[in-house]
């Protein structure tokens, strides 16, 4: 076992890890960031979006080893973020949340994505969330919401 | 923690802070010993021989570097960088960008590198076609230092690649091409994106000023045990000028040196047709370039 600092949402954490612990066991887990949910827990579905240094990962393929020294953001981190705000707001209006468990990993790819790119098109905004699994939507209000998103910040 | 029916259970985790160090240590621990970059593949194989992970994040091996002798990648290099670099979107090396574009998914792509997905080795690796057209020559450090091995010599199998015990790919380098030199990738899924291919397809043609074909290269994955070059098909272009039955007729023969297997995501008959199909649609592509 080894102790660790992980700095998740601008706060420094303490936590006691093996070697093989993955980032997304050590958050939910261990610190209690139920915001980061367990999907596939192969990469595949998306639903353990968090950023690291401002990039959407998949945290069950990271180890927590590998978190330290880095900034880790879970979508509690960003509830002041104006952008996230934004996007919430517009999820609800469109219809874009139906069982919610994809919302907390959408959210994180679809701000990241409005942080490296203000004004994304249709394609960029399907290619951004290729990584982020919905089984209840159908993915249209989801892209309606971000792009309308694009649309208000921009303005 | 986790409910997972896990038997991964190594008790050691390094970070080296020189390849030496590492080196030293996948010597230490030999076969129970595993090299971790972004961990997308390490964590689906969950190895139970894993005693020790050895983190290469630390080692400055994520680099893109482009001179007059051509192109550096670091094998530590995630592909979300690979894709949108400019020196890899121009000219010929492209298809190395558009092969890292179209690897799994962007999460995917922020961690998994370019040395990993070589090293893995998996037929349907899909930086690999692109790197057997473009003559990738890939840099080794070992025990015995540091050697260059050409990426046809390095997938001697499923998941089977030729590094030897203590050995870490720490470079891939693409030669420059002359100037009237076309390639392209195409990888086909059973969906658009975030998908393995079922059949992917590089090809590189330069070209005289004559408009025949000087070189040739047709390569592909998720087809054989490992991905490979269609020689009998580049062969028949070489010298030609190529015309629709003549681009044809090689992508018929290219689909004829393939040993596809029919697996979850494909029928061997299938992939055999889109082989041809997408072989054929390369070629045209790239001649239609080369004409341009």
């Amino acid at each position: 076992m080894m102790n660790v600092i992980i700095n998740i949402n601008k706060e420094n954490y303490h936590a006691r890890i093996a070697p093989y612990h993955t980032l997304r066991e050590v958050l939910r887990e261990k610190l209690g960031f139920t915001d980061v949910k367990c999907g596939c827990n192969e990469g595949k579905c998306g639903a353990c979006t968090v950023l690291v240094d401002g990039r959407p990962i998949v945290s069950c393929m990271m180890l927590a080893a590998q978190s330290q020294g880095k900034e880790i953001t879970t979508i509690k981190g960003l509830d002041k973020d104006d952008k996230l705000r934004l996007l919430i707001e517009n999820f609800i209006s469109h219809g874009a949340i139906q069982c919610g468990y994809c919302t907390p990993g959408m959210l994180v790819s679809a701000k990241a994505l409005l942080d490296r790119n203000p004004d994304p098109d249709e394609k960029e905004v399907r290619t951004a969330i290729s990584g982020n699994i919905c089984r209840c939507t159908g993915y249209v209000q989801i892209v309606e919401a971000i792009l309308a998103t694009a649309t208000e910040i921009n303005e | 923690m986790s409910k997972t029916n896990n038997l991964f259970r190594p008790a050691e985790y390094f970070k080296p802070t020189s390849i030496k160090e590492a080196v030293e240590l996948l010597l230490q621990f030999g076969d129970k010993g595993k090299l971790v970059a972004g961990g997308t593949d390490v964590q689906i194989m969950k190895d139970p021989q894993t005693e020790a992970l050895v983190d290469i994040t630390g080692l400055g091996l994520n680099y893109i570097q482009s001179n007059d002798k051509g192109l550096r990648i670091g094998a530590a290099s995630v592909f979300t960088d690979i894709g949108t670099s400019p020196v890899i979107n121009a000219g010929p090396y492209h298809i190395v960008a558009k092969a890292a574009r179209e690897i799994g998914t962007p999460q995917i792509r922020n961690l998994g590198t370019i040395g990993g997905n070589i090293c893995n080795a998996t037929p349907s690796a899909d930086s690999a076609p692109a790197l057997l057209v473009l003559d990738a020559i890939l840099i080794i450090t070992g025990p015995s230092g540091e050697k260059s091995v050409n990426i046809t010599d390095f997938f001697l199998g499923v998941r089977k690649n030729a590094l030897e015990m203590g050995e870490i790919l720490t470079e891939i380098r693409l030669p420059v091409f002359p100037p009237n030199t076309e390639t392209v990738f195409i990888k086909k899924g059973r969906v658009a994106t975030a998908d393995l291919a079922v059949v992917n397809v590089a090809i590189r043609l330069t070209m005289t000023s004559d408009n025949t074909c000087q070189d040739v290269r047709i390569a592909l994955g998720a087809v054989a045990p490992t991905p490979i070059r269609a020689i009998e098909a580049e062969t028949m272009l070489w010298g030609e000028k190529p015309n629709e039955a003549l681009l044809e007729r090689a992508a018929v023969r290219a689909s004829e040196e393939i040993k596809p297997i029919s697996d979850v995501r494909s029928s061997a008959d299938y992939r055999t047709t889109l082989s041809r199909v997408l072989v054929e649609r390369a070629l045209r592509e790239g001649t239609s370039k080369a004409f341009a």
